[in-house]
């Protein structure tokens, strides 16, 4: 985990500081003297490795990120992060709280009336939304509900607080969820249909539960811990779907951050972006890891993965 | 119980001896096995895969998008990147289906002053098709001027524009099918390289196994452990945003599940009974691979390719939002979205045309591969 | 024997089929048999045959593709094949229990193995917590499972295959069923874990004056076990009759088959398997489905279906062999040899 991180840093470090061109070479009125003192002021005068020597000890001891040299010149990388991560975090937990619930849901009924139209219709929807690319629906959303009919703010509201916040976000938070939930559905559907064929669902029945007692008992308990599964993959995809839609409905977030510190090349920033993502990601992995041992007893009693 | 008989039941005595020769011909003892011939495993699955209709319409959609994406850009007299500044922005205008009172080229002018329509040198003759919502505000009376916007803009009658121009009066028809050509090259290009890096790196892990396989594994591992969206940024800024550098990019990581699925296949075919004993009679390694192992792995392999096109078809619409896609003033189907965008709100059927072709690709290539996975393997599909 | 009595299930000519992507798999046809009360009825045959699909209609548990085309399932005057799902629950577990072939699966792997047995008495039977749990660790007990009170809270995976076949047994018996319907309880175990849970189905059915229809494709495990045995082929009885009739005055051809199949430890003589497989049931075949198979088919047989002819009171056979005007065929001499042996060995015995 830890090695993994040591080696995305490294290889983050050094493709953008082995990137062709100078970071101030579009800088042209700079005189060369006040570009020695900034190559200088950044450790840029210093040979690679030295510089990335000086970056991870900073980075570690002093849990300094740099300083973002274009776009909020001066300001430590650091502060600009913890200006957009909650924005981004916001978006994307809410997404990934509501899909996990709604697809949950849906994925049971399909599953339970496996092969009727609810079925099928929910069958139908799934294919749609996990097909068509979020920012599709995040396109027609903007256009539709809220330039058409105006029932929702067509950009975020920055200044808004509370409910207006929450209402401003609402488009961009269903744009976000409709591939999770459909994701969330299918593989639902299919645990649940593969476990109420399962041996123990039948004794459960033949020892005198009823049918929703044995579906809720056993079967959804039992499609759930799998679930696990898929839960890191569709963050992921959360978080880089949340970057497009950061942008169409110009949120403030890091998916915005980190489009414009590539297009400012504000290097830095571009690297604390990434890392940031790369952290985001190992971190879900842990959290399911651990969510595993807690609803598996096969893990948490045995000590060991399930075949 | 009932229906039971005595053996001498009169409602039996009609049948003769003759009835009660023994059938004692060794032939027939085992059952008759199936009476057809055996048809090949790809004929099969091409059977199964030809009775679902989904896959088949699914089919036929891709195939008229591959298809205009081959000649669409041919079908008009613009180039991809023919500005015309007098052409700008124009709604589409399909002469075809204008009888039928779609894409006629018309557009709606909101709060338009009532007493101004009658000026000709504004509205030229015949650009006035309706007039909507007469109001009185401030003491003007405004209306919604619904105009034939070629004529508007004082454009021959003869002129069209199938899906309308952009910003730059570039004819987005041919722009949105050269568009759709370049997202596929990039996808089909990327995924057969994913195939193939995965297909070689799997094979070796697999058919070598033991500590190269450690050590290979261990290896997609990390790289696995990274975000996508940090491998192809990372990629892309090193190697610059080209069309071999996006191509690459797609497939950077893409080839590891590829990889695993092949290995997964050796494991299981390496200890089957055929290949020890093709083993046994001498079959040198790479022979080995290639005859016995790898046609099995056919169907996933195609399976995982056909899945692989939509996700990168995306990905690169992905970057090209996120301004790491192709370059302007080549088109893409990411190009042409993220500028839709950008006047979406204005022109909204600059947005239409690709959003509705990329959903097709991705809902087409979708069910293509659902339909491709059940025909290879029919037993992951239940009885029910 | 119980013979005179009225028997407590009753299924008769009943039929189940499934719709599946090739056409109707017509996997019970015409199923009928009685069950006595504190009897043990084996019924035997090749896996696929429909034994398992015979029971999953008596129990409405069958899988939502299949469904019963004919015949009745009597119990208590009701007829179990009329039944809606609702009015099986008065049914399942408190009247007639199940044991599965594989213990392995049959437990969920996720629940603690004494709220699976509890279960079936808070839910079914609204008794509470406390009791359900005395409950549960007396039948653990009684299953013969040493240490009930750490076992109570074990999972499934911490527990030895014939553990879990012994606590599957436990959730049957949890809420005192008349009949004991086990469905080759023993085929997933180890031979010396096979002979142990034999032994408890013994016992329970003798302390609790169960019935109990034991469901087998091995003849041999039923041999100290069933008092009559049916033997089921294609989805057809094919021979019925009480223990002594099947092992001793076999009828049928498949039967011979069979026997001649069961391993004989004695004289470690080579089995004989039945040559071939089962028929495929979308269509069965015309007349008699074993034919194909069969070394001593007759004419007739592949032209119509042999009638159950009765032999005897208790024992029934549906073969055109037992028709006046069949040539007299005897059964396997290596059979005929083995069942002499055994008939004297147990005179031997008795003696
Ligand atoms: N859900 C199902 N769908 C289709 N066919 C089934 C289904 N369940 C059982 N069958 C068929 O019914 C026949 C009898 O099966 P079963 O009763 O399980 O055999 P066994 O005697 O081994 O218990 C088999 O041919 C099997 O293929
Ligand atoms: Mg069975």
């Amino acid at each position: 985990m830890v090695i993994t991180l040591f080696i995305i840093i490294t290889i983050g470090f050094m493709v953008i500081r082995l990137m062709p061109g100078s970071m101030y070479a579009d800088d042209a009125d700079m005189t060369a003297a006040q570009m020695e003192i900034l190559r200088a002021k950044y450790h840029l005068d210093k040979p690679i490795p030295v510089q990335y020597g000086i970056f991870l000890r900073d980075l570690v001891l002093k849990g300094d990120w740099g300083t973002s040299i274009k776009m909020y010149i001066g300001v430590p990388v650091f502060d600009v992060l913890k200006m957009k991560i909650p924005v981004s975090m916001y978006n994307n937990l809410f997404s990934l709280l509501i899909s996990l619930p709604i697809g949950v849901l849906l994925g049971i009924i399909a599953a339970v009336r496996k092969n009727s139209i609810v079925d099928y219709t929910t069958s139908f929807m799934v294919v749609i939304f996990i097909s068509v690319p979020s920012f599709i629906f995040a396109t027609l959303l903007q256009y539709y509900a809220a330039f058409r009919s105006g029932w929702f703010p067509i950009i975020y509201e920055a200044s808004a607080t509370g409910f207006a916040k929450l209402h401003s976000l609402t488009l961009p938070i269903i744009a976000l969820s409709l591939g999770p939930i459909a994701r969330v559905t299918r593989y639902l559907r299919a645990e649940l249909a593969e476990t109420i064929n399962s041996d123990f669902m039948l004794l459960a029945r033949t020892k005198g539960l009823t049918e929703a007692q044995a579906i809720l008992r056993h079967g959804i308990r039992n499609s759930l811990v799998p679930l696990a599964n898929v839960v890191i993959p569709m963050f992921t995809h959360i978080m880089s779907g949340s970057m497009v839609i950061e942008r169409i409905f110009s949120i403030p977030g890091m998916g915005g951050l980190m489009v414009s510190s590539i297009n400012n090349t504000d290097y830095p920033l571009t690297l604390a972006v990434l890392i940031f993502y790369s952290v985001v990601s190992l971190v879900t992995v842990l959290v399911v890891d651990l969510a595993y041992g807690v609803i598996d007893p096969r893990i948490r009693i045995g000590g060991r993965h399930i075949e | 119980m009932s229906n039971v008989y005595s053996p001498t039941d009169p409602r039996f005595a009609h049948l003769g001896p003759e009835k009660f020769r023994l059938r004692q011909t060794d032939a027939v003892l085992l059952d008759a096995k199936f009476e057809t011939k055996p048809i090949g495993f790809f004929r099969d699955a091409a059977m199964r895969f030809a009775k679902s209709k989904i896959s088949i319409v699914a089919l036929i959609a891709i195939s008229i998008i591959g298809f205009m994406a081959i000649v669409g850009p041919y079908m008009t007299p613009y180039g991809y990147n023919d500005q015309n500044l007098d052409y700008i922005n124009l709604p589409p205008k399909i002469p075809a289906l204008a009888r039928f009172g779609i894409f006629q080229g018309t557009r709606v002018l909101q709060n338009r002053r009532v007493d101004a329509l009658s000026d000709t040198s504004r509205y030229p003759e015949g650009s006035i098709i309706r007039i909507d919502n007469r109001r009185v505000m401030g003491g003007v009376e405004l209306c919604d001027v619904t105009v034939d916007y070629y004529r508007y803009m004082g454009i021959d009658d003869d002129v069209y524009f199938l899906f309308g121009t952009d910003y730059l009066g570039r004819d987005l028809w041919t722009r949105v099918w050269r568009g759709t050509r370049v997202s596929l090259i990039i996808a089909i290009v990327s995924v057969i390289c994913n195939v193939s890096i995965g297909l070689v790196y799997g094979s070796i892990a697999g058919y070598y196994g033991g500590s190269i396989d450690m050590t290979m594994m261990r290896i997609t591992e990390i790289i696995d452990a990274m975000p996508d969206v940090v491998v192809v940024t990372l990629f892309i800024l090193y190697f610059g945003s080209g069309l071999i550098s996006i191509i690459l990019a797609l497939a950077v990581k893409n080839w590891i599940g590829t990889a695993r699925m092949i290995r997964g296949q050796f494991y299981r075919f390496k200890n089957h009974e055929y290949v020890l004993a093709a083993r046994t009679l001498g079959a040198n390694d790479a022979r080995l691979m290639f005859r016995h192992i790898l046609p099995n792995s056919i169907g996933p392999i195609i399976t995982r390719a056909m899945i692989a096109i939509p996700s990168a078809i995306f990905t690169e619409s992905f970057l090209a939002y996120i301004g790491l896609g192709i370059r302007a003033p080549e088109s893409s189907i990411g190009v042409l979205l993220s500028e839709g965008q950008k006047v979406l709100l204005y022109y909204p059927e600059q947005t239409f045309f690709p959003a509705v072709i990329i959903s097709i690709l991705m809902i087409g290539f979708n069910l293509l591969s659902n339909g491709l996975r059940d025909a290879f393997d029919p037993t992951q599909r239940g009885t029910e | 024997m119980v013979e005179k009595e009225r028997p407590i299930l009753s299924v008769d000519d009943l039929s189940v089929s499934f719709r599946t992507y090739g056409g109707r798999v017509q996997a019970v046809r015409g199923v009928s048999f009685d069950l006595y009360k504190g009897e043990t009825l084996a019924i035997v045959g090749e896996s696929g045959s429909g034994k398992s699909v015979t029971i999953k209609a008596i129990l409405g548990v069958l899988p939502k593709n299949g469904r019963i085309d004919a015949g009745s399932i009597l119990y208590n005057g009701e007829d179990l094949a009329k039944f809606r799902e609702k009015d099986f629950h008065k049914i399942r577990g408190k009247k007639i229990s199940l044991v599965f072939q594989d213990p392995f699966s049959s437990l969920n792997p996720i629940m603690i193995v004494g709220k699976q047995i509890t279960e079936a008495l808070t839910l079914s039977l609204g008794m509470d917590k406390d009791k359900a749990k005395a409950r549960a660790l007396e039948l653990l007990h009684a299953v013969g499972i040493p240490d009930p009170e750490t076992r109570f809270y074990q999972y499934p995976f911490q527990l030895s295959g014939g553990m879990r076949q012994r606590i599957v047994i436990a959730i049957a018996l949890a809420s005192d069923p008349e009949i004991l319907i086990c469905d080759e309880p023993t085929t997933a175990l180890d031979v010396t874990i096979q002979a142990r849970i034999l032994d408890l189905i013994k016992e329970i059915k003798a302390q609790r004056k169960l019935s109990i229809i034991f469901i087998t494709h091995d003849l041999g495990v039923v041999a100290n076990m069933a008092d009559r045995i049916a033997v089921m082929y294609a989805g057809k009885i094919v021979e019925m009759g009480t223990s002594e009739d099947i092992f001793y005055r076999p009828a049928h051809p498949y039967t011979w088959a069979l026997l001649s199949s069961i391993p004989d430890l004695d004289t470690k003589e080579e089995l004989v398997s039945i040559p071939g497989s089962p028929p495929n049931m979308i269509s069965p075949p015309k007349g008699d489905a074993f034919a194909v198979r069969n070394k001593y088919a007759l004419e007739l047989d592949f032209e119509e279906e042999p009638p159950m002819f009765r032999i005897s009171d208790t024992h029934f056979a549906a073969t055109w062999l037992l028709h006046p005007n069949a040539p007299k065929v005897e059964m396997p001499e290596i059979l005929a040899e083995r069942i002499r042996r055994y008939a004297e060995e147990k005179l031997a015995n008795a003696r």
